[in-house]
């Protein structure tokens, strides 16, 4: 799978996770690599449950201390990636 | 508003009026629909949508309208996330909104404003969510936002953080008492000087597959088929009652604080009174509610005679509505002849810890039409209950006090008296 194709896949699975999880409504028009993680109802708590769901759907284990810093979806993304996604 | 802390004395005694109310019930989730259901004289009970109730021996149920809070949620920016709190959330806003606290058009700003909010069964679709998952996946896969959406308090502080409010902030946990129990406490915080400004009310929001059949299984439950007359307060031919979903929500403050705000005043509560029975766990006690009604008469400085209705708890099973009309006619003596009754529960169903919110709102509303709602299925008044129970029909109720009743199970009592906005 080329990198583009595997990028639009987790893009997919995290926009998946995300209508079936957030509390907040997200811009869903604009979803993409430069949206903000507070943009998508995200903090340092409900982080916690992506991070859950995403072990489930995706297989990869992230600490939640490896994205405290992260700003945008598409940094979570590259970080997925270099976990093995 | 004033942020000033040096009014916390908890030694000045004020007037508590009622500045804001906002509802999210089974009859609706706006004031005006609510009220005009209640005057003509139409239930929120129907078969029960949220769950497969085929299994069970009651399919009846009071559900908030398929999509309202829903719609109100998105507008917030929100999504559904506990039923509970989703309803508390709905019924907030508007009650911020009605006292003049918030504005569509102006954004949030911190507010030295307390929330002390009423539950019987707390986040019980986040229980149920988090249980399910683990029963699936095994306890080391629970979700680890289990522990924050499970809380009881999850709903007060969803409140508070939803409309930056910096008061206190928590729960009063009492079964179907919860609301009453908390708007009470509400009071007595406002009255003393504690607080200038408290949101209170109670919700509770649980139709899922582990709490409704339970209740199904303890027997108290109507198994009338048509929900329309179903829940039958008072009625000799009562069969128990129905579980409901909602939430109330009002707004007290102190009368200066209103004033100097310049908002309209919707009414006041005049008086509070809790017990409880120490007799059993389910089975009330007319002595443990009497001394909570007489406790409450006494604070409003009021007499039974000057009580202009009574707005019951009237659940509607056996035992409890015979019990509250001994309690009654115990305080009231030969005045309970007399003195109107309504019960509301044969239009919003049981909501159980929001149930003294709905009632509380729907007396205010009584108060300010001068009109009493019609009590549902009381064609056949029964003898026992010797009280003056409501007709078929709207009534004409002057402005005197309302008397407004809660019990529930632990035997908890709580009983307000509430008075219009003069």
């Amino acid at each position: 799978m080329s990198d583009t194709a595997k990028e639009e896949k987790i893009i997919g699975q995290l926009r998946r996770i995300l209508e079936e999880s957030s509390t907040t409504e997200p811009d869903w028009d604009n979803f993409g690599r430069n949206s903000t993680i507070e943009s998508l109802g995200l903090d340092s708590l409900t982080i916690l449950d992506l991070l859950y769901d995403i072990e489930e759907e995706i297989g990869v284990h992230l600490e939640a201390k490896e994205v405290l810093n992260i700003t945008t979806l598409g940094e979570l993304v590259d970080l997925l990636i270099k976990n093995g996604a | 508003m004033t942020n000033e802390t040096s009014q916390r004395t908890g030694s000045a005694r004020h007037r508590v009026v009622v500045t804001g109310m906002g509802i999210a019930s089974p009859l609706g989730v706006d004031e005006k629909t609510v009220w005009k259901n209640l005057i003509e004289g139409r239930t929120g009970i129907g078969p029960i949508r949220a769950i497969d109730t085929s299994a069970l021996k009651v399919h009846n149920g009071a559900e908030v309208p398929e999509g309202l809070a829903e719609a109100r949620l998105k507008s917030m920016g929100r999504r559904p996330s506990d039923r509970a709190l989703d309803l508390a959330v709905v019924s907030a806003q508007d009650a911020l909104l009605d006292s003049k606290l918030i504005s569509q058009e102006q954004e949030l700003v911190p507010q030295d404003v307390s929330v002390i909010y009423g539950t019987g069964v707390g986040s019980a679709e986040s229980h149920y969510k988090s249980m399910q998952a683990m029963f699936e996946k095994g306890p080391q896969r629970a979700r680890p936002t289990a522990v924050p959406r499970c809380m009881y308090n999850a709903i007060s502080a969803g409140i508070s953080l939803q409309f930056k409010l910096t008061g206190a902030n928590y729960m009063v946990v009492s079964a179907c008492t919860s609301a009453t129990n908390a708007i009470g406490t509400a009071y007595r915080m406002v009255r003393d000087g504690y607080a200038q400004t408290v949101l209170t009310g109670g919700s509770d929001g649980f139709f899922d597959p582990f709490f409704y059949p339970v209740w199904n299984n303890i027997g108290v439950l109507s198994k009338i088929e048509d929900p329309i007359k179903a829940c039958r307060p008072f009625a000799a031919d009562r069969e128990g009652t129905i579980l409901g979903e909602g939430a109330g929500t009002l707004i007290l403050e102190t009368l200066e604080s209103a004033l100097s705000r310049g908002v309209p005043i919707r009414g006041e509560v005049l008086g509070y009174g809790e017990s409880s029975d120490a007799t059993h766990l389910t089975n009330p006690s007319s002595e443990g509610q009497a001394k909570a009604m007489r406790m409450a008469l006494n604070e409003a400085g009021v007499s039974p005679q000057d009580i202009g209705h009574i707005n019951a708890h009237g659940t509607a099973t056996h035992g409890n509505d015979a019990c509250e009309s001994k309690s009654i006619r115990s305080v009231f003596g030969d005045a309970a002849d007399d003195v109107p009754v309504v019960a509301n529960k044969s239009y919003f169903g049981h909501t159980l810890g929001a149930s003294g919110a709905l009632e509380c709102i729907s007396a205010f509303l009584a108060l300010e039409h001068g009109i009493s709602p019609p009590n549902l299925n009381i064609e056949n008044p029964d003898p026992e209950c010797r009280i003056h129970m409501v007709g078929s029909k709207p009534v004409s109720i002057d402005s005197r006090p309302v008397m407004k009743n809660s019990f529930g199970f632990g035997g908890g009592n709580g009983v307000l008296v509430l008075g219009p906005s003069n």
